[in-house]
């Protein structure tokens, strides 16, 4: 493996995307979802929502890098933020 | 009536697949439900998953580990974090490339998909043409790309090209794609319709071919003009066929990269200097693996998203 010369922090974000997926996975198991619609205005299930909560974050983190110098904690925590919205009301 | 389970012997899944009450008298009982109670189908989507991890989201993962390093070899490199994000989002080449790629794009959408659909309803329905005008129209679809390339570099010339002769000594238009980027870019675009014109054109003939001969009958009982037989019978039935086609061509040109790289490399000046020429020059060219692959994220992202909410708008507008 040391030719994909891993790091501490992107293997914890595979991680945590692996254990992501990982939940959702169980929770339609014991939970199926049910698409909706929500003020995105398309019928999203919860799996739609966080794909489409995920891109929104990629977004928002790379238009912050590409316009600011604040924080990028800053970024992660709208990033966050904008991914919850999505999966709670998009 | 008594609660109880039916089983299924020999199902195609296995095992118990209906629960509920069953009815005792022979008549429909609405409390009956279909549970599947086990997951082998998952077994089959197996092989996939592993070629795509193999392919896709290993190499994906390593990109992922390019872009955060400054990587000098496996043992000699540097955590740099979001530094290479940074400077690849504002680097003015890049952007101005990605503009232009995006525009590209846009244009190759606009020319390719309705010649395509005007070139497949314009192709005869049967009859022995139809072998004919289907091995015409895909002709293209059967050079390789870099021959692609070859091929226009030279058409296009003034000097000793038939297209770029013809274009100076006939009609009299001042045409030179090496020194004008006007001209440059509009031979890559010609270039790109004629390549991939008949693939979105294939592609709608299949799905015109599929409608039945019913449809087209009632429409002539009613008096309907060929443009209202279009519009209300052929392209809705359309729609399918160009998700798929609007899909690809955008996929596709906006990762153009041989055709271009062979005809005009890029030039005159920046002309034609697309994404993908751009970070083939960083990556290969360069060997900077960490602005490689942040450069490969960012783009990746861009493609993620366009090609999502084309297929959203496409699929779902319809509901």
């Amino acid at each position: 493996m040391q030719w994909m010369v891993w790091t501490l922090p992107t293997a914890l974000v595979f991680v945590g995307l692996a254990l992501l997926l990982c939940g959702m996975a169980i929770w339609g198991h014991f939970s199926p979802p049910v698409a909706r619609r929500g003020f995105l205005r398309i019928e999203t299930d919860r799996g739609d929502r966080l794909y489409i909560g995920l891109i929104s974050a990629a977004v928002v983190l790379a238009g912050w890098i590409a316009v600011t110098d604040l924080s990028m904690w800053l970024a992660l925590a709208c990033a966050l933020l904008v991914t919850i919205v999505i999966g709670i009301w998009g | 009536m008594t609660e109880q389970s039916v089983t299924v012997a020999g199902s195609p899944v296995g095992g118990e697949i209906v629960t509920g009450a069953a009815p005792q008298d022979g008549t429909p009982d609405s409390r009956v439900s279909v549970k599947p109670k086990n997951n082998r189908a998952w077994l089959l989507v197996l092989p996939v998953v592993v070629s795509v991890a193999f392919t896709a989201v290993i190499p994906l993962m390593t990109v992922v580990n390019f872009s955060v390093q400054d990587i000098f070899s496996p043992d000699d490199r540097i955590f740099v974090g979001l530094e290479w994000f940074r400077s690849v989002a504002r680097d003015p080449e890049i952007r101005a490339a990605f503009v232009r790629t995006l525009l590209f794009s846009a244009q190759v959408l606009l020319l390719e998909i309705p010649l395509g659909v005007a070139l497949a309803v314009a192709m005869p329905r049967r009859g022995v043409w139809v072998s004919v005008a289907l091995v015409i129209v895909a002709l293209p679809l059967l050079i390789p790309w870099n021959v692609v390339g070859t091929i226009w570099q030279i058409f296009a010339r003034a000097d000793i090209g038939l297209g770029g002769w013809t274009i100076n000594n006939v009609l009299g238009i001042d045409f030179n794609y090496t020194l004008d980027s006007t001209d440059a870019w509009i031979t890559v675009l010609i270039m790109d319709i004629w390549h991939w014109t008949p693939l979105v054109a294939l592609l709608a003939y299949a799905g015109l071919r599929s409608i039945p001969d019913p449809y087209f009958q009632a429409a002539q009982i009613d008096g309907a003009s060929a443009w209202s037989t279009f519009r209300h019978i052929q392209l809705p039935r359309l729609r399918g066929v160009l998700t798929i086609a609007i899909l690809l061509r955008f996929m596709d040109s906006f990762m153009i990269y041989t055709e271009p790289f062979v005809v005009t490399g890029g030039g005159p000046g920046n002309a034609t200097s697309f994404l993908s020429i751009l970070l083939s020059k960083v990556a290969v060219g360069q060997f900077d693996l960490g602005p490689a692959g942040a450069f490969s994220l960012l783009y990746f992202l861009v493609v993620q998203i366009v090609s999502y909410v084309f297929f959203t708008v496409l699929t779902r507008s319809g509901r």
